[in-house]
């Protein structure tokens, strides 16, 4: 037993070391317990959707004993629909906002619903219910009406997994937006983020706009990041510390835009 | 065959779990290490080959679920298991105190080790804000954890395995 756990320790140590790409022989079982634990969170979140609003039909009707019943069926029947009719208005919108901003950027992409988060109390990801059957592809550029959210690091058929901006594995090329300082938006382990290697003697300051700058291959550029939270310069060091606030709520992500086209050449961009 | 099937439809529903709630609570801590728990019910009471591919197996499925490094679970699982496994051949029993009290070290345990293998050792001193919500996640892993293993055995009498550590 224990030669066989060392085995099996070894061959992690190398699938870690080697890493797993899209189409190797030990990304398949990966994407078939995506493809398996999807549906069970799809229905995870639509069963929480219907008991939020029968909890609330509830709330509305312990003080009302004394009212028929058929009536008390029919008002918690009439609210259920309201519940979801205004679910469903709520999701439009966002849906509609998202498209403006497809259209606004000028590129294809595809929207999906969120349905589940990392499975791990360390790592910041999340579970989209689209994958390849939709179009998506690891690497593409994930986004919401807010701002950057991450981009897609794995895919089955019918879900896919976004690694988000904010995990300390993350990293995308941006740019202070008014004194064009650039430098690495990369995640902490502490759910933060920072713009890493912006240079000291640049004026970075509280509550600027950060940026990506197009850079990376996978944002556009001109998206919106974030904010400034907090900059350091105390210290030895040839860079500044500074701390972002992301634009996008990650908690409260519902629907999701995934950037199907990779974003044009900066050179392209300059002669359009 | 009958250990797979079980550990089988309790890491999915785990995962599951594990994936869906903290979309809907928004508070990560909250949410249970169910994978941990089930893989030191396995070094615990299961001792042999099959029980340490199904711990592998366990974190590699949670590695499509979690993280972006492929193997970083599936070697945590094996690593808690093996530790499991240490501790039931040198206690007299393995009882749920027991394994609550390896559940808690192992979801710290299993956290830092994957900072540290994913960011390097030096990651590891920028976890201090990190640590009331691995405490928390920790001691609640650790209470779920005695209704898991009971959970399991019915199952395992059920299915008419035995579901004893080796030296009770």
């Amino acid at each position: 037993m224990l030669l066989a756990s060392g085995v099996l320790l070894i061959l992690s140590l190398h699938l870690i070391t080697s890493g797993v790409h899209p189409g190797d022989l030990a990304a398949r079982p990966q994407s078939a317990f995506l493809e398996l634990i999807s549906p069970i969170d799809g229905a995870f979140t639509h069963f929480s959707d219907g008991a939020s609003a029968i909890g609330k039909d509830y709330l509305d009707l312990v003080h009302a004993r004394d009212e028929n019943v058929k009536l008390h069926e029919e008002l918690t029947r009439v609210k259920a629909d309201q519940a979801r009719l205004a679910e469903l208005e709520v999701e439009n919108q966002h849906l509609s906002e998202l498209l403006d901003l497809k259209d606004a950027l000028g590129t294809n992409a595809v929207a999906a619903n969120v349905i589940g988060s990392d499975a791990g109390g360390i790592s910041r990801t999340l579970i989209l219910a689209s994958g390849t059957d939709e179009g998506l592809r690891a690497g593409m550029a994930v986004i919401a009406n807010q701002g950057v959210v991450g981009k897609i690091i794995a895919v089955s058929p019918h879900a896919s997994r976004v690694l988000l901006i904010n995990d300390h594995n993350s990293a995308l090329d941006g740019f202070d937006q008014r004194t064009r300082a650039r430098g690495i938006v990369a995640g902490l382990v502490d759910d933060g983020v920072i713009l890493k290697y912006a240079d000291r003697s640049q004026d970075i300051k509280v509550d600027d706009t950060i940026v990506t700058s197009g850079l990376d291959g996978i944002f556009p550029r001109g998206l919106l990041v974030g904010t400034i939270q907090s900059v350091h310069r105390e210290g030895p060091g040839l860079f500044l510390g500074v701390r972002i606030t992301p634009a996008v709520d990650f908690r409260q992500l519902e629907q999701v835009m995934i950037l199907t086209d990779p974003p044009p050449h900066l050179d392209d961009q300059a002669k359009d | 065959m009958r250990l797979i099937l079980l550990f089988a439809v309790f890491a999915v529903l785990g995962l599951a779990i594990e994936t869906a709630v903290p979309h809907l609570i928004s508070f990560r801590a909250l949410v249970p290490n169910l994978i941990i728990i089930l893989a030191v019910d396995l070094g615990l009471r299961h001792h042999g080959v099959l029980p340490a591919i199904i711990a592998f197996t366990m974190g590699y499925a949670t590695d499509a679920l979690a993280g972006s490094h492929p193997g970083l679970n599936a070697f945590m699982m094996t690593m808690v298991f093996l530790v499991s496994y240490e501790i039931s051949t040198r206690l007299m029993v393995a009882n749920a105190f027991v394994g609550a009290t390896v559940v808690f070290f192992g979801v710290i345990a299993t956290a830092l080790g994957t900072i540290a293998i994913a960011n390097g050792f030096n990651a590891l001193s920028d976890t201090g804000p990190l640590m009331p919500e691995l405490t928390l996640e920790a001691l609640i892993s650790a209470i779920i954890a005695p209704i898991v293993f009971a959970m399991l055995a019915t199952s395992k009498r059920l299915t008419g395995l035995k579901a004893r550590a080796a030296r009770e």
